[in-house]
């Protein structure tokens, strides 16, 4: 080897195989076999990608799923744009602010399921609680799957538009005053100095927001996991809960492999459909 | 078209508990259609001072007139002011044509006039050829001309203020954008204001110039006066480059002496001086200081050529006059020899000199 930055790379390129190659290879080698520990493995092609695709209860995973992200990013990215607007740019309540939004991200996602088991137990919980007193008696998210939902969704909601809130204040912060200014002296009222000034400066914090609000979202297995179990029925049986049932439960690994694989296709996908939309909406004409 | 008119304005800023004065009871009235500078040190005040004539602050006292009417309370959009910042400011969430547009819009002009008024600003800064690109990637002195396009756009903009618009400009591109916004501010005939603290910048856009100090303006006038007649050491020392050359001197009843060379004066100044006098200064403009190669009979005093720079077209030699332990600066040809080290005899003429008492000028004929 003539060129000594090769060596120099060696130490990245082993972690990076270590750590993403061969497990992504593994998963590429068992979604064409059948696999279930004990047994031989068998190479059967294609099969567990048409046995996936072809899977109701994969199918309504998959809609749920959509679904799911498309109520947290609706909710969590105006949400944490105006929470974010209405904070105070300087002075001592800055810090308490910021401390106070940060304390749910601090808190791991397991937690936050049981904190919320708890909060909506039809005994001893504060959610049906208030519900019964705004006169909502029938709470109850391990029952009413319409009750779990919105449950998973508030949860999501709590824990996770502080860092929506985060991303954009720290956007808000970077705009300089003049704009501001300029604005004042175009003679700009409040919402055309919001739609021509802050909100095109902060589309990279958005598109960052956004795309890990739905990455992560995407991904949510411990809330729905904690408070249900997936259930009532199959009501938050997310894309996640199902792989690791069929994978794991069921021990099906090569479906399972096949189900990760299509995945977390759809997650770069999706991705990079949203990063592509958002960066050209919102530029340049005028006329 | 207006006349701005300044009145006993103050200006605080309070931080804590500490308080900082801006802006010390600024009075100045800028005339109908003229060009104005501002120009001072960093911290003396200027943008503040700008910013209070804008409307986007409001001063702790004094009133700010635009036509004998008292805006002091009113917002910036009830001012009709045009302001240039040293930031451009250019929205890219719009072309060109949508920046300039912008304004108008805010107002909700009709269309045709809206375009009408677009095609006139962008061929009077010579945008027009750019009215449909983005200007996210214009340079600052692209961006500052869109930013003066957005002021000037409107029929009625009362005045045209301009803080520290260069700043960000390239030097050789800096020529092009102060000539465009001088052509533009003598087509339109608005009254105008640049902020700056580069009096080159300043002195060739304006009529008249004012110079600021700690919060305070110190002089009025046109770049010659300010020039040749300062009213005090530090207008003598801020304005010219380099400044004003200034000699510790006593009045002797006849002559002024410094050390022990004497300097004949005017039978006008003799008049206005007392030679009990402390804190007298001669001041005399580097380009006035008559440099010898030998006495010439006249009272020279000797000094050593300690440095000397090459202008382009002139020098500016460094000579110490160690008899007196002062040092002065003077301008002359290139073809002058001027070798580091050699001696020189420099003449003060009384027609050439100022002189200062504790900073302030003493004029001819009133102390």
């Amino acid at each position: 080897m003539k060129n000594r930055a090769w060596w120099f790379l060696l130490p990245a390129l082993a972690v990076m195989s270590l750590s993403a190659f061969i497990p992504l290879m593994t998963v590429i080698n068992y979604a064409q076999y059948s696999v279930f520990p004990g047994s031989a493995p068998q190479f059967i092609g294609m099969e567990n990608f048409a046995d996936v695709l072809n899977d109701g209860v994969f199918l309504n995973s998959l809609r749920r799923q959509v679904l799911f992200s498309i109520e947290i990013l609706l909710i969590e990215i105006p949400l944490g744009l105006g929470l974010a607007l209405a904070l105070p740019k300087k002075g001592k309540w800055v810090g308490w602010s910021l401390v106070l939004l940060g304390v749910p991200l601090l808190i791991p996602w397991n937690v936050v399921g049981i904190i919320w088991r708890v909060f909506t137990r039809s005994d001893l919980g504060a959610v049906p609680a208030i519900f019964n007193w705004i006169g909502y008696g029938a709470y109850n998210a391990s029952l009413n799957s319409g009750d779990a939902w919105w449950t998973v969704v508030a949860m999501d909601v709590w824990h996770w538009t502080p860092l929506v809130v985060l991303l954009c204040y720290a956007g808000l912060q970077a705009i300089p005053e003049e704009f501001y200014r300029a604005a004042k002296i175009d003679g700009a009222s409040a919402w055309s100095t919001f739609r021509y000034v802050t909100l095109p400066k902060l589309r990279h914090s958005l598109i960052l927001a956004v795309l890990l609000r739905f990455m992560d979202s995407f991904k949510i297995y411990a809330e729905p996991f904690q408070l249900t179990g997936g259930g009532p029925g199959n009501s938050t049986t997310f894309l996640s809960i199902y792989t690791s049932r069929k994978a794991i439960g069921g021990f099906n690994m090569g479906f399972g492999a096949a189900v990760s694989i299509i995945y977390f296709f759809l997650v770069i996908l999706i991705s990079w459909l949203l990063y592509t939309i958002m960066m050209n909406v919102g530029g340049g004409s005028s006329q | 078209m207006s006349i701005i008119d300044l009145q006993n304005i103050t200006h605080v800023y309070q931080s804590g508990g500490e308080k900082t004065v801006a802006v010390n009871d600024v009075s100045l009235t800028l005339a109908e259609g003229t060009s104005n500078a501002l120009i001072g040190p960093s911290g003396c005040g200027k943008t503040t001072l700008l910013n209070i004539i804008s409307g986007l602050l409001t001063p702790t006292e004094g009133k700010v007139l635009i036509d004998g009417k008292d805006v002091t309370e009113l917002p910036p959009q009830g001012r009709d002011i045009a302001q240039v910042f040293q930031f451009p400011v250019v929205y890219d969430s719009m072309d060109v044509y949508g920046n300039l547009a912008f304004p108008l819009r805010n107002r909700g002009a009709p269309e045709e006039e809206i375009d009408e008024r677009v095609q006139v600003t962008a061929e009077l800064l010579g945008l027009e050829d750019r009215l449909h690109v983005n200007p996210a990637n214009f340079g600052p002195e692209w961006s500052q001309l869109v930013s003066l396009g957005r002021g000037i756009i409107r029929h009625d903009t009362t005045a045209l203020l301009f803080d520290e618009p260069m700043t960000d400009v390239d030097p050789g591109r800096k020529l092009t954008l102060r000539r465009r916004i001088s052509q533009a501010q003598k087509r339109l005939e608005v009254t105008s204001l640049y902020v700056t603290h580069d009096q080159h910048e300043a002195l060739t856009f304006a009529e008249k110039a004012a110079v600021m100090k700690d919060g305070e303006i110190v002089q009025y006038g046109s770049p010659e006066e300010l020039y040749e007649r300062p009213v005090s050491t530090f207008v003598g020392n801020f304005i010219g480059s380099p400044g004003m050359n200034f000699i510790d001197c006593e009045f002797a009843g006849e002559d002024l002496k410094i050390g022990k060379f004497t300097i004949p004066i005017n039978e006008s100044m003799r008049d206005n001086l007392d030679s009990s006098w402390t804190g007298l200064e001669l001041g005399v403009r580097p380009n006035l200081v008559n440099v010898y190669d030998e006495p010439e009979g006249g009272g020279e005093i000797p000094a050593k050529v300690t440095l000397t720079e090459h202008l382009g077209s002139y020098q500016i030699i460094t000579l110490e006059m160690e008899d007196i332990g002062t040092v002065v600066k003077a301008e002359l040809p290139l073809e002058e020899k001027t070798d580091v080290g050699s001696e020189k005899f420099i003449g003060l003429t009384p027609e050439n000199i100022m002189l200062f008492h504790n900073g302030e000028a003493i004029e001819n004929g009133k102390k």
